[in-house]
């Protein structure tokens, strides 16, 4: 017989649940993938210096198997829970629901899911966020968009990080940016250091712009 | 690797639509696979055979349907031509920036089972 079905139509259900919530709570939630190491954990933490006061934020951090990122964003001051895959390489939106039902992190106004380390498998799992980020560092090759072109042509936005580090490292951002451009040209690019500061305002001002244009919604 | 997530996904799914028809066992299940879904088709169909191992499913086949995305100039409109799995700058014939659509596919297409009372394969 023909079916017409959507693999993940059981995610996707869960995540249109979660998002349907995420607005009538009118709060921001950004879906932050990267591999390992290139400093999401980093990029969160500056970006909880920069907009502490003006809003508040909490954390989901997905992980294989420990809590420390986690941890690095409760000591920078914010709500933050670990969820533990136990092996799977993806968060998706029921792990997400669970882990909101159990963290009591409140209401905040921005939402950061830091999925697992991993440019492959989270992408084709909705978490009822508003955007995708994907974040690249300077220590990787600047050829990752054309080869995980699934991750930087679905997200909204992609933050280039450590670059306080580009005069050390072969990493071509130029290139990086083309092929960027060229799956995904209506995307931002922000090129940002948790270290120098770079590129941290104006990715927090993209953050507050998202926030009101929810607010207003 | 989310392949077996994946195939645990489609043969639950097969389940769920099989259900209402009784008893019976799966044949052959036919996917979409879009370029940009994240999914080797050659790992999902080992997947399937993990998946469906020691089930009534077992020896069933996975059929993919690959999907490529396409790279289309946002200028000339053409569809630009490039290698599998590699990816254009900018269009060749004028320079100006590509849009890439399609290839996010990842669906159940068709389903063939055999009722356990009856010797052929269900339309
Ligand atoms: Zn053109």
């Amino acid at each position: 017989m023909n079916v017409q079905q959507r693999v993940l139509a059981a995610n996707d259900e869960a995540a249109a649940e979660l998002r349907r919530g995420f607005r009538a709570d009118r709060m921001l939630v950004v879906n932050l993938i990267s591999s390992p190491g290139s400093g999401k954990t980093s990029l969160l933490e500056a970006t909880v210096r920069a907009l502490t006061g003006r809003v508040r934020m909490a954390a989901l951090d997905g992980d294989i198997a420990t809590e420390r990122d986690a941890d690095r964003l409760r000591a920078a001051g914010i709500p933050a829970h670990q969820i533990l895959t136990g092996g799977a390489c993806h968060l998706d939106a029921r792990q997400v629901r669970t882990a909101l039902e159990q963290a009591g992190m409140g209401k905040p106004d921005i939402l950061f899911i830091e999925n697992v380390g991993n440019l492959i498998c989270p992408t084709s799992y909705d978490l009822g966020e508003d955007f995708k980020v994907a974040v690249l560092s300077v220590t990787e090759g600047e050829d990752k968009p054309f080869k995980y072109p699934a991750i930087f042509s679905r997200s909204e936005v992609t933050v280039i990080t450590k670059s306080d580090l580009l005069p050390h490292v072969p990493f071509k951002l130029d290139e990086a940016r083309a092929q960027v451009a060229a799956l995904n040209p209506t995307g931002r690019l922000f090129v940002t250091s948790a270290t120098s500061g770079e590129g941290i305002r104006e990715w927090c001002d993209l953050l507050m712009e998202r926030l009101e244009g929810k607010r207003r919604a | 690797m989310h392949e077996l997530g994946v195939a645990t996904e489609i043969h639950r799914a097969c389940r769920r639509t099989m259900e209402s028809h009784g008893p019976g066992r799966i044949e052959e299940v036919r996917v979409a696979v879009g370029e940009l879904s994240a999914v080797e088709p050659e790992l999902l169909q080992f997947a399937w055979q993990a998946v469906t191992a020691g089930t009534p499913d077992e020896g069933s086949r996975l059929e993919v349907e690959w999907r490529p995305a396409r790279q289309t100039c946002l200028k000339c409109g053409e569809v630009a031509e490039r290698g599998a799995g590699s990816w254009l700058r900018l269009c060749p014939r004028c320079e100006s920036p590509l849009r890439v659509e399609g290839g996010d596919e990842l669906d159940i297409l068709h389903l063939s089972f055999t009722p356990d009372d009856v010797q052929e394969p269900a339309p």
